[in-house]
């Protein structure tokens, strides 16, 4: 009896998790064996015809790697940002309410509508920001912001960066808000610095935070459809298109639903390595907030 | 710290304004475009002035885009797919927070699994699976699909915040013969609601915000969720109006800031329990 | 909340139904009609004919979704997919032969009267013709002509183009203009290869040579792209093109800042409402070899896999009544599609109107072929590498070619 209470508590979101989500997956691993019509109409098991297509196809391979680096610099910065912000946020100051709801602005607004605003505000000739630097003396010509790969990829880069703010500050509060001040009080008795304080005490307690923040973004932003696609639709000349703006181009508008299922399950794949590499790269490092001794050695990321 | 509160607080917020400058660009430019007389929409320059407060175009976007209808159903489906996820989460949160089981870390590595799958890619397998169970336009295959989708984040939240509750004062009132589901109600879930009311507002912004399945899953225009109805205004035609675009994405945003000014507050309050023992 | 208002009064009339309480009025037929977004109007518009013809028709109901042409094909693939396509549906008829070949669009010709078909423009039923078959209606029709901006011309001192050395030269005087650009050039997302067609065209170019391989290569091809990219490097069209989508361009007309443009009819309405002193004329586009439009229809389909089809016609040819047409080609800007609207004063008097229409003799229409979006997408990707100097205008064509005949098999 004991052993299956917690069997049952766990049954009914097991159940919802499975049916809603598990069902799709298996569709789409089926899918990409077939010879799909564009209406996704099973043709016929061509087992790995779909999967060669793609691997031999070099716009996957150049998506592929621009979504490397799409994830890599937004989740970076994201971090790289977030870190500060949070540590500043956590400290009491006028204004702060203030400060923290500002910073949790950019969640409010759907990703799509977000891209909307930013395409329109980028706009060369009537766009604000445009109007903003020029005013300000930043620049004296408008600029075509997504008229080139490198400058759209950038911004939609610092736009990413931007909408991901929110999730990551939060996460982040909530690490340095269960930060125990004693280990701080012992420390600046003893004579640390502020660095080293940063260092020795705040990075190792924030570790399993980070680590979350981390993986939870890599797998968001890989995936990200809306910002890139608004912007640019994976162009000029798909010099912006990474894995899921180019997947969906082949699903919906060139109805290779095959390849697309496939490239899907590829997608998968790679997440589902970066993320067991991940884990168990940090996993001897972490211990778990939680003071139960019971739950400590099954408690990771 | 060394330093006044004073000069903390100048010192801060000149380190977060560039931050706080980008955060509120998009804002201002939303909300000067939807204030702005429609003829003024494309001067050039552009500037940051309008002559008129256009408050016309909220009132007529309202009516054109359906704006109350899109609201409700965005409510309906944002309540109730946060309503289910929570009471799913609730227990198996506990239960990864207080039992050891067999099976827990394949659980965990499974919820995280359901995040890997963008919708975008699920979409054609959820709209057969939505068919099969008769919900298609039905705002109720949202509501269960977000559900579905939100609960990796909020049994892993929740699980974190349950296990900075510490299990002495259950243990306490065990050992003066309450029972464990009296302990649970009694003891529990009061110190577990700030927890509660921070994933339900992530639940419910997420569900605000989504757009993909919204989009695929209603048919119709009275169906539509906001952020749809917003895109349809831009999507595919040959003049989009922009004010009226714009409006509306102010409106949309509005309820949800003023909910993130209530979380701020239940942050601290949530995450500085983890600091008592 | 309107779909539980909806099912639970399905439920009652299904109900009542059974145990045969039901009035003959509660036994009704359902048609799905999908409805492409072409602006505000387009729905409420389809609504009015909905309610028309069911207060003539009691024993039917229209059920009418207005979808956004950019997420149009997505739908309707999802609904294909799911099993639970409409009935019938607006769609661009570039897809029409991907429906027809896979079996999802049903013929029309049993149901066609000759009568009925009479009362269209050959021109525009033709794109829907499949295998001798018809497989849909022309519901919008466009065809394609050059715009100047009157007053910038004057200014500059130059006259309206006849041929494309004219428009160079005409640009360099425009350019000359300060704050104004001579030519607008479309080069981001939709139609950004059809800019370039008309280009082709005029050169004496296709997009399918005879035997079906890409025309992309031929000297007409290298001509035209050549001219575009001299055009821009010289500083005669907006900076960046592949900055500027469809609307960019037209908004920066509007504005009054572009001297020459290629747009389409559903613009004039646009322009008497937003920039009603706009000196405005409407030319055939600009000869170096041949003339050329390009037609562009848009279909209405029936689903092979409707339960309603009788239904569903009725309401097609309900819809065709002249003073809908009228009210919708005047509405959203096309050019008519059936010969009694045709024939109306405005259409034959309006200097607009019939600056569209005068190309149509020498209109001609996205090639019928396989996997044309994919096609498609190989020419605008070419394009944009082409003005963004990636690529020379021969090396890019080239490869663009190539892969082209390898989608289609050649």
């Amino acid at each position: 009896m004991q052993k299956s209470i917690p069997m049952m508590m766990i049954l009914p979101s097991l159940a919802l998790a499975i049916g809603i989500i598990g069902y799709p997956i298996l569709d789409l691993a089926f899918t990409a064996t077939q010879e799909v019509s564009r209406f996704g109409q099973l043709r016929g098991f061509v087992g790995w015809d779909n999967f060669a297509e793609v691997f031999g196809d070099p716009l996957f391979w150049e998506s592929l790697w621009r979504t490397g680096i799409w994830t890599f610099a937004v989740v970076v910065g994201t971090l790289g940002i977030s870190m500060p912000v949070a540590m500043i946020l956590n400290d009491d100051f006028y204004g702060r309410g203030l400060a923290r709801v500002i910073i949790m602005l950019p969640w409010a607004i759907s990703l799509t509508m977000t891209a909307v605003v930013w395409r329109w505000a980028l706009n060369g000739r009537s766009g604000l920001l445009n109007a903003t630097l020029m005013q300000a003396g930043l620049i004296d010509q408008p600029i075509e912001w997504l008229a080139t790969a490198g400058t759209a990829f950038t911004v939609e880069i610092l736009v990413g960066i931007l909408v991901s703010i929110p999730f990551t500050t939060t996460i982040l509060l909530g690490g340095l808000s269960a930060m125990p001040q004693d280990a701080y009080e012992a420390a600046v008795v003893d004579g640390a610095s502020g660095w080293h304080q940063f260092r020795y005490i705040t990075l190792p307690l924030m570790r399993p935070f980070i680590n979350i923040a981390i993986v939870l973004n890599v797998i968001y932003v890989f995936n990200s459809l809306p910002i890139i696609w608004v912007m640019t639709e994976g162009g000029p000349a798909n010099g912006t298109d990474i894995l899921v703006t180019y997947l969906y181009k082949l699903a919906f508008r060139f109805g290779q639903l095959g390849k697309a299922a496939a490239i899907s399950l590829i997608m998968f794949g790679v997440l589902l390595i970066f993320t067991m590499l991940y884990v168990a790269l940090v996993s001897r490092n972490d211990t778990d907030a939680a003071p139960d001794q019971e739950d400590e050695a099954d408690d990771h990321v | 710290m060394t330093m006044s509160k004073l000069t903390r607080s100048v010192l801060y917020w000149l380190l977060l304004s560039p931050l706080v400058v980008v955060i509120l660009f998009p804002f201002g430019v939303m909300f000067v475009t939807a204030v702005r007389p429609r003829d003024e929409l494309f001067v050039y320059p552009p500037t940051w002035g309008f002559s008129d407060f256009r408050w016309e175009n909220f009132s007529e976007m309202w009516v054109k885009t359906n704006f109350g209808g899109a609201l409700m159903n965005s409510l309906y489906v944002s309540i109730s797919a946060t309503a289910i996820a929570l009471l799913l989460s609730i227990p198996a949160a506990y239960a990864m927070s207080r039992y050891r089981f067999a099976g827990k870390g394949a659980y965990r590595i499974f919820l995280l699994m359901t995040q890997m799958m963008s919708p975008i890619v699920l979409v054609l397998g959820l709209f057969r699976l939505m068919m099969s169970l008769g919900l298609v336009n039905d705002l109720n295959s949202l509501v269960i699909t977000y559900a579905a989708f939100n609960m990796a984040f909020t049994i892993w939240m929740l699980q974190s915040y349950f296990n900075s509750i510490p299990r002495d004062l259950e243990e306490a009132a065990w050992m003066d013969g309450a029972s464990h589901l009296t302990s649970l109600v009694r003891i529990f879930l009061p110190l577990a609601v700030p927890a509660m009311v921070v994933t339900a507002i992530f639940t419910f912004i997420n569900s605000w915000n989504e757009f993909v399945l919204a989009l695929t899953m209603m048919r119709s225009s009275d169906d539509f969720t906001l952020p749809v109805q917003i895109y349809a205004q831009v999507a595919g035609r040959y003049q989009v109006e922009w004010h009226h675009v714009m409006a509306g994405t102010v409106l949309a945003t509005v309820p949800v800031a003023i909910v993130f000014s209530w979380l701020q507050r239940y942050l601290i309050r949530g995450m500085a329990l983890g600091a008592v023992k | 909340m309107t779909y539980s208002l909806r099912t639970s009064t399905a439920a009652i009339a299904l109900g009542l139904g059974v145990f045969g309480l039901a009035p003959a009025a509660l036994a009704q037929t359902v048609v799905d009609f999908t409805v492409a977004e072409y602006s505000s109007k387009t729905g409420p518009y389809f609504q009015e004919v909905a309610t028309a013809f069911e207060a003539a028709n009691p024993d039917i109901k229209i059920n009418i979704e207005v979808v956004p042409w950019d997420t149009l094909l997505q739908r309707l693939t999802t609904d294909v997919a799911g099993g639970s396509a409409p009935d019938i549906s607006i769609i661009g008829t570039r897809w029409l032969l991907d429906f027809a070949s896979q079996g999802i669009a049903e013929p029309i010709d049993g149901y066609l009267t000759p009568e009925f078909k009479g009362t269209f423009i050959d021109t525009f039923m033709s794109p829907g013709i499949i295998d001798g078959k018809i497989m849909g209606l022309p519901v919008a029709a466009s065809a394609r002509a050059m715009m100047v901006n009157m007053d910038l011309y004057e200014q500059a001192g130059a006259t309206p183009p006849t041929t494309w050395d004219e428009l160079y030269e005409a640009s360099k005087k425009i350019a000359a203009l300060p704050d104004t650009f001579a030519f607008g050039l479309q080069g981001k997302e939709i139609e950004t290869d059809a800019y370039f067609y008309y280009n082709l065209w005029t050169h004496g170019g296709d997009i399918l040579n005879a035997d079906g391989t890409s025309g992309l290569n031929s000297e007409a091809a290298i001509t035209a792209a050549k001219l575009y990219k001299q055009m821009i490097d010289e500083g005669l069209t907006q900076p960046s093109p592949t900055n500027y989508n469809r609307e960019d361009i037209f908004n920066l007309f509007k504005q009054g800042k572009v001297g020459t443009i290629f747009t389409f009819p559903m613009l004039i309405p646009q322009i008497k409402e937003e920039a009603p002193d706009l000196k405005y004329q409407i030319l055939p586009f600009p000869e170096a070899g041949a003339k050329a439009t390009y037609g562009v229809t848009d279909t209405l389909m029936m689903f092979a896999d409707s339960d309603a089809k009788e239904a569903a016609w009725k309401f097609i040819e309900f819809a065709y009544k002249d003073e809908f047409r009228e009210k919708f080609d005047l509405g959203e800007g096309f050019l008519p599609v059936t010969k009694n609207v045709a024939a109306l004063e405005h259409f034959t008097t309006d200097p607009d109107v019939a600056g569209f229409a005068a190309g149509l003799p020498y209109a001609k229409f996205a090639p019928v072929i396989a996997n044309w979006e994919e096609i498609a997408d190989v020419t605008v990707r070419t394009m944009q590498q082409i003005y963004l100097g990636e690529v020379t205008p021969e090396d890019g064509l080239a490869a663009a070619a190539a892969e082209i005949n390898k989608i289609r098999g050649l």
